[in-house]
């Protein structure tokens, strides 16, 4: 735990050096701003909800967050200083974990500025406190698991471009197009593509529908490419 | 301390290091010599718990590398061929970062900080970031983060490639000093690198390990075939075939000189003396009588050199059949 820990913090410290972290928080801001004034949420006569600026932000995770992770693991095979952390009494998966926890931190921070649009939302009306409570317990859980994604992304490759486009396209691609693709699939393929579909399961969340099946869905999933993380991390050394 | 048998590695099907057996006692100092590409970093990493073996077994301490990693790299202090750093971050920080992952608390840390800050003078660059630092200091960083938890071996890899003369000979002087409290092995492929601080060489080329020993008994070993120089004034063919009636000579060439005839004589011991009767009985003139004494790089080079002659005879041999 200590291992992960001391990880996690030096991942921070250095995410918080390089200016690939500012952008994305600027970035991510402007967007949102930008969302929020575009879909009119505080247009009188509209009800006082954030739901059209929550439908938009998984898009922009899928993109947004393996931007964040992208260095992580990979930053490391390319300066070598894996060399030196594999030789410390270090093992592969507090590695994984320390690297994630900070991606992870590093998202909420990014995530809790829009909280201001929430304050600005009671200013101006009277929200629907627990849709909103339940909109960001599911972009939380988003951030987990496209955290694990990108994190396992960033562990292919020693470039960190390639491990940003390894990052959004498989996401972009099965957890928000199936959100289009599920009504036009039958069978089975439905059945799969309803499993993946995180924008429909956001959609939920964002409606103030909790359910045991989303979250274990999105914890399960980051498990999973944490998982695998730790193993492709594992299999640089069979290489 | 260190136990390494019957250690190979394979990239694919390139073997780099082909069954390399050798043992480094408590308190010694040992240099892991050859030329690039001879195998030294992938032992060495092998060696560190970077990677595994492909056949072979390596004992730290009595530890296991493959079953026992964690006991291994707690004792173990590595300097990487290329000093893997992170630019960004301060040296301080960078300390307290390693010193953290060796399970150090609070007052341990900073005692072993300012430890190995003393002892690799990074006193004045403390709180610079790493990526500032010339490649001197970034040296020293390293090797101050191997010295952090204060192990029983140190693993360095070229340790002082791409530093400048002064740079050398400072790293050296704090290798040997190190050497005091550490088991050192350390690699190189300039020979008066280790020959300098080093008291066994072990010499591998090609993944094998082609000679091992003290300097001395290596220097020995070539001496034994040394080269014997002598000029006398006399009939050629006379000069020749007096001197390879010696006792254990093992090889005679004579070329004509303006008058002289010069000697070169491969023998299994001193024949200065008996030259110099021979010279006397015959009444040759004698104007020089000199012995090459073989120098380490000659027994490195013809080692090296060697070995390759070696190979290429086997493959030849092998693609005949
Ligand atoms: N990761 C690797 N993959 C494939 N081949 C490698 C790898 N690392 C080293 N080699 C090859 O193994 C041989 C030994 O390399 P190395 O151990 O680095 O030698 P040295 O440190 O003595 O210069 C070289 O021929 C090198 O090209
Ligand atoms: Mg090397």
């Amino acid at each position: 735990m200590r291992n992960v820990s001391a990880i996690m913090r030096r991942e921070l410290l250095s995410l918080f050096c390089s200016p690939i972290a500012y952008i994305v928080i600027a970035g991510f801001l402007l967007i949102t701003g930008v969302a929020v004034l575009w879909t009119g949420s505080f247009s009188p006569g509209k009800p006082a909800s954030l739901r059209d600026v929550f439908f938009w932000t998984p898009w922009m995770l899928t993109v947004i967050v393996p931007a964040i992770s992208m260095r992580a693991i990979s930053e490391e095979y390319r300066s070598g200083t894996i060399e030196s952390l594999m030789t410390a009494p270090v093992s592969e998966l507090q590695l994984v974990l320390g690297k994630y926890f900070a991606s992870l931190i590093f998202y909420v921070i990014m995530l809790a500025p829009t909280l201001v649009y929430v304050v600005l939302m009671e200013a101006f009306g009277n929200p629907d406190w627990g849709a909103s409570l339940s909109s960001y317990l599911g972009l939380l859980l988003i951030g987990v698991m496209f955290t694990a994604f990108g994190l396992f992304a960033s562990s292919l490759t020693s470039n960190q471009v390639v491990a940003w486009i390894l990052g959004w396209v498989p996401l972009l691609l099965f957890a928000c197009l199936a959100f289009f693709v599920v009504s036009l699939v039958q069978g089975w393929v439905r059945v799969v593509f309803q499993q993946v579909n995180v924008i429909g399961r956001f959609d939920e969340f964002s409606r103030g529908l909790v359910t045991t099946d989303g979250v274990v869905f999105f914890l399960a999933t980051a498990a999973l490419f944490l998982f695998l993380a730790v193993k492709v991390v594992e299999s640089r050394r069979w290489r | 301390m260190i136990e390494v048998r019957n250690l190979s590695k394979h990239y694919g099907s390139h073997r780099a290091v082909n069954n390399i057996s050798f043992t480094v006692n408590e308190g010694e100092i040992v240099g892991f010599l050859g030329p690039n590409g001879a195998g030294k970093t992938t032992t060495l990493r092998i060696v560190t718990c970077y990677m595994p073996a492909t056949s072979g077994s390596v004992t730290i301490a009595g530890h296991d590398v493959l079953t026992e990693s964690m006991q291994v790299r707690a004792v173990v202090g590595y300097l990487p061929e290329s000093v893997p750093l992170y630019p960004e971050m301060r040296v301080r920080e960078y300390l307290q970062f390693r010193g953290r992952l060796h399970g150090m608390d609070r007052a341990n840390r900073a005692a072993a900080i300012d430890r190995v800050v003393e002892r690799c003078w990074l006193r004045d660059v403390i709180d610079r970031p790493i990526g500032q630092l010339s490649k001197g200091y970034r040296q020293r960083v390293g090797l101050a983060d191997s010295l952090l938890h204060n192990p029983k071996v140190l693993v360095l890899d070229e340790p002082t490639i791409g530093l400048d003369p002064a740079q050398i000979r400072a790293t050296r002087s704090l290798i040997r000093e190190l050497a005091q409290e550490h088991t050192v092995i350390l690699s190189s492929h300039i020979l008066p690198e280790v020959e300098a601080t080093c008291q066994r060489l072990i010499i591998i080329h090609e993944g094998r390990l082609v000679a091992s020993g003290t300097p001395d008994e290596l220097r020995q070993r070539m001496t034994t075939e040394s080269n014997l120089i002598a000029e006398l004034k006399g009939p050629e063919s006379d000069i020749g075939a007096s001197v390879r009636k010696l006792a254990g000579v093992a090889d005679v060439r004579t070329t004509l000189q303006d008058g002289w005839t010069r000697v070169s004589v491969a023998a299994q011991r001193d024949l200065r003396e008996d030259i110099f009767r021979l010279a006397i009985e015959k009444h040759w003139p004698l104007r020089e009588l000199r012995r090459d004494i073989a120098t380490l790089e000659d027994f490195f080079v013809k080692v090296v050199t060697g070995t390759r002659e070696q190979h290429d005879g086997r493959d030849e041999a092998a693609a005949e059949r």
